[in-house]
């Protein structure tokens, strides 16, 4: 354990003395932060749209009206009354945009139309938010029919469906509830988005054993480490090492990101983070780390290079892809048949537990105690597997090895 | 002289192929022990064996002054034939961490560092990259990694593969020294020339089994006879009867005429038959070189497998 420690140390040392390796460190929350940012330009488009110059001809003096429906509704319009005659609109149209006249006269309180002339690029909302003016129109209209004052008042009240059944006052009760519960599926989303952070942030890293493993082969120091240390402890030592590596990403990447996010978001996040619940969803991220390390440590040593990695490498660089497959499904049902697969399937476990675990209000303990044992297990099996390929393959120059020359290790 | 390193009936195979049939010897403190034979005759995977990277079918390795089943990591150093260093690292760095990897104590292990790279001809290359060095260089750095922590044995494995003549004299002086020290040396190679100058016992194998073990002087003795070369034309019949010749290789005009072991050099030379045309005429022993070659291409010069013990 000695000198696996040590091996940690120097993997650690090693990568970051490297320049690509601390450009890599800073660039991932920067890019993650660029695109927070990037989010929010195309959020605020979508909410704030262009403003809309209207133009009334107002025949029955009712603009300041209208003013003040468009002022309270909040719509985005420039409005200004125009005396421009109808058979001029569409030259006036021609070549501007987000632009509308409205022509509001005695065809309004006679036949109810009125007619509204848009240019060709207009908000496409604009025709129903336009039918806001007709109930300040519809007044008058009754005014001038001469209805009473309190005749009006009824008239222009709408008529309200009540909900008379039983369920009325269960549904008054829920309401509160329901926005208590929203606040708790942020609280637990939290932890959640946390740990998965975590465990995408420390796994990647991890990715770089596959790296190293190959990249000893290729400088054909493996064998001279190998005078010093058994292949076990250097496995585990690389394990190791990149995970302190994958851990520095992590903080590197909170504190970086964090205080953006605080800031972007009004809510008190650390508040919420650090509950108990955390502890385990970030053992699952660890745990999660320590199955694919003694995976890609294992098939890292199976290859003489990065680019010859064969059809069988590549695919096993893709198992912690995996649980990407299963968000769908999961999130649609966090308790169905296929969330239960992906709870039971090693590598899609660590990803799918969390993300359930994220999205259940209800932790399912008996899944998640056996998702935890498969996990454990199976992370015990992949080390063993690794350990006997490590052992070989770390020593074979210049080739790859096939699929089965690697089960003839293992049976070995 | 203490014994080391002794290494019992060791046997390996390879899939179906035995590649090492029964190899014992022994190493001792102070002496430089080759272990001679032609690429694939099984040096390389004996070494790996006692390193304890692969191992053995059948035989025992046991390291004396050590207590316990395991390799005494910290007191062999090694430089294998397949060698290499981290690209992107600095020559001190890797050199201290080799050492840490060791146990050996860092002040120490920079103040040697700093000396051996002195003494090869690199000084102030401690904070260059690896990836800077040339290959001669890299090979230094290599062998100084191999004798940082003062190892009790040493083992070599090609130490001189890819080296300068320059450099190759560095070595093998510095290996030389280290024996001389107190250092146990194993070292494998197929450069005969440099062996010769510098071995104390060598372990000659081919196809993974032992040829001929013994001190360089027995080894001399025993298989090194006098061979006589003779420029003229003559008939490989006439040579041929010429008492003690066990052998003639003959070609166009000229004729190695390989002799008995118990020849005396200055009789056998009176009694030549003086119908014999003599243009030129060279007497001398049969080189290590020649040993070597004839055993990689199976001339059976050796008739049967010989055994000196030492």
């Amino acid at each position: 354990m000695r000198n696996s420690m040590k091996i940690a140390k120097w993997e650690v040392k090693r990568n970051m003395k490297n320049k690509t390796f601390i450009v890599g460190l800073f660039l991932t929350p920067i890019i993650i932060v660029a695109f927070m940012f990037i989010g929010t330009l195309f959020g605020d488009d979508t909410e704030e749209p262009e403003q809309t110059m209207v133009f009334v001809n107002d025949q029955l003096d009712i603009f300041p009206i209208l003013q003040e429906a468009i002022n309270q509704s909040g719509y985005n319009w420039e409005m200004h009354v125009t005396d421009i005659e109808e058979s001029e609109v569409n030259a006036e149209l021609d070549g501007s945009e987000n632009t509308a006249y409205i022509f509001i006269d005695d065809r309004a309180l006679e036949t109810s139309t009125v007619p509204v002339y848009m240019s060709e690029e207009i908000n496409q909302f604009f025709i129903n938010q336009v039918q806001i003016l007709e109930s300040p129109i519809k007044t008058m209209q009754m005014a001038e029919l001469g209805i009473s004052d309190e005749e009006l008042a009824i008239v222009s009240s709408s008529i309200v469906f009540e909900d008379a059944s039983m369920e009325e006052t269960a549904t008054e009760e829920t309401a509160p509830s329901d926005a208590e519960s929203s606040t708790e599926s942020l609280e637990r989303m939290i932890p959640g988005a946390f740990a998965g952070f975590i465990m995408i942030s420390i796994v990647f890293t991890g990715m770089a054993i596959f790296q190293s493993a190959s990249q000893e082969k290729k400088d054909k120091i493996a064998e001279i480490i190998l005078s010093s240390v058994t292949p076990a402890e250097l496995m585990q030592g690389k394990i190791i090492g990149y995970f302190v590596l994958g851990i520095i990403q992590t903080i590197v990447s909170i504190v970086i990101v964090l205080p953006v996010l605080a800031w972007r978001i009004d809510f008190p996040i650390m508040e919420y983070l650090f509950v108990p619940e955390l502890a385990l969803l970030i053992g699952i991220a660890i745990l999660g780390y320590l199955l694919f390390a003694s995976i890609f440590v294992g098939i890292g040593a199976t290859m003489s290079d990065i680019s010859t990695a064969g059809n069988f490498q590549g695919l096993v660089m893709m198992l912690p892809f995996l649980p990407f497959v299963f968000i769908g499904p999961v999130l649609s049902d966090p308790s169905g048949l296929w969330a239960q697969i992906g709870t039971y399937v090693p590598f899609t476990s660590p990803g799918v537990l969390l993300l359930r675990l994220t999205v259940l209000e209800e932790w399912p303990w008996v899944e998640i105690a056996i998702s935890l044992a498969i996990l454990i297990v199976s992370i015990w099996i992949f080390m063993k597997l690794a350990g006997k390929i490590f052992k070989v393959g770390i020593l074979m120059y210049g080739k790859n090895a096939t699929p089965g020359e690697i089960w003839k290790w293992i049976r070995a | 002289m203490e014994v080391m390193l002794t290494v019992e009936g060791l046997e390996k195979a390879f899939k179906d192929k035995q590649v090492l049939k029964r190899i014992s010897f022994d190493v001792r403190k102070g002496e430089i022990m080759a272990i001679l034979g032609p690429n694939g005759a099984g040096k390389s995977t004996t070494i790996r064996n006692i390193m304890g990277i692969m191992y053995p079918d059948a035989g025992s390795i046991t390291f004396h002054h050590h207590n316990g089943k395991d390799i005494p990591r910290n007191k062999i150093g090694y430089l294998p034939e397949e060698r290499g260093l981290y690209k992107n690292v600095k020559v001190m760095d890797i050199l201290l961490y080799l050492a840490e990897l060791k146990d050996y104590p860092l002040d120490k292990a920079k103040e040697r560092a700093l000396m051996y790279l002195k003494k090869f001809d690199l000084e102030g290359k401690e904070k260059v990259s690896i990836e800077e060095l040339s290959k001669g260089m890299g090979q230094k750095v290599q062998f100084i990694s191999s004798i940082i922590h003062e190892p009790e044995l040493l083992i070599l494995d090609e130490p001189f593969s890819g080296l300068d003549p320059v450099s190759q004299e560095l070595f093998k002086e510095e290996i030389r020294n280290l024996a001389n020290n107190g250092t146990a040396i194993l070292l494998s190679s197929h450069q005969m020339n440099l062996v010769e100058e510098m071995c104390d016992r060598l372990f000659m194998i081919q196809r993974g089994q032992k040829v001929i073990y013994g001190t360089l002087d027995e080894v001399k003795t025993e298989y090194a006879n006098f061979k006589c070369t003779i420029h003229g034309k003559n008939q490989i019949n006439d040579l041929e009867r010429i008492p003690q010749v066990l052998r003639v290789e003959h070609e166009d005009d000229r004729s190695i005429l390989y002799l008995d072991k118990d020849v005396e050099p200055t009789s056998w030379l009176k009694n030549l038959p003086e119908s014999i045309q003599i243009q030129e005429l060279k007497i001398n022993r049969i080189s290590l070189h020649e040993i070597f070659i004839d055993i990689a291409t199976d001339k059976n010069l050796i008739q049967e497998e010989g055994e000196v013990l030492a």
